[in-house]
């Protein structure tokens, strides 16, 4: 059996997930990003469900943008933002990648001492 | 972040806890998928260190903790650290329940990615079934 992807690549798509799994730490942005789900909005639009200032919204905003979960677009004064799902697709495969590693990891584990207990009957014999 | 896997496997749990503990049996059962070069060295006690390699081709995945319970044969904590975690300690448990002449052996693994804290894979997996139902 091998890994539903090659074992390497999944080590090494951590350092970009980090940031991703970082940024959907906190419930703010968590909450930003279902709204956004809806569709397109504006900074204000987005700042409007949440008693916080501009700025501490506009903050929120970048970690998303910086994490590739949001894109920005401006046009005129206004900056029109979406969200992207890519990198939470990602993340969901490299957490099911990880159960399947030790799941196939547990298989090998029974494989080993089935085959081992196999050998000590075959010498006591 | 935490992951948990179960298998039930028809032996006793003296048999599958020492496992954990030998570094021939880890060589063994750590090797992913079809890969044959996995070496792993083993210092059985509690804050005893153990390092299994894992080769892919021409990469070298070491894998390093330390052993933090040995309670045979019922539970096993060790740290681990990888690249996967980016060297920093992220932490395994390994249970093992009688189950008549099986063992139910209940693998669970949390600090995983260490930055992320708490559980968040409801957070996601909300936003991305939120996001399907959109896109319908």
């Amino acid at each position: 059996m091998t890994l539903a992807r090659p074992f390497g690549i999944f080590n090494q798509v951590v350092d970009y997930l980090t940031e991703v799994f970082s940024a959907i730490s906190d419930p703010t942005r968590r909450a930003i990003l279902a709204n956004l789900a809806h569709g397109e909005m504006t900074i204000s639009e987005i700042a409007e469900p949440f008693d916080m200032t501009f700025y501490a919204v506009s903050k929120h905003v970048r970690i998303l943008e910086n994490a590739g979960l949001l894109r920005r677009e401006v046009r005129g004064r206004e900056h029109h933002c979406s969200l992207d799902a890519a990198p939470l697709r990602e993340a969901a495969v490299w957490i099911d990648n990880y159960r399947e590693f030790w799941e196939q990891r547990l298989e090998a584990l029974e494989r080993h001492v089935l085959a081992k207990r196999r050998r000590r009957k075959g010498r006591s014999r | 972040m935490t992951i948990t896997v179960r298998r039930t496997i028809p032996a006793t749990p003296e048999e599958l806890f020492d496992a954990w503990l030998d570094a021939e049996s880890l060589a063994e059962f750590m090797r992913p998928g079809t890969e044959k070069r996995t070496t792993a060295t083993c210092d059985p006690r509690v804050g005893g260190k153990f390092e299994i390699i894992m080769r892919v081709g021409k990469e070298e995945y070491p894998h390093r903790g330390e052993f933090r319970v040995i309670e045979r044969p019922v539970k096993l904590v060790f740290t681990w650290l990888s690249k996967a975690t980016r060297f920093n300690e992220s932490v395994v448990t390994v249970e093992f329940h009688k189950r008549g002449k099986q063992t139910e052996v209940v693998l669970t693994h949390t600090g995983l990615p260490p930055e992320a804290e708490g559980d968040h894979t409801k957070g996601w997996s909300e936003i991305l079934e939120h996001l399907q139902e959109v896109e319908r």
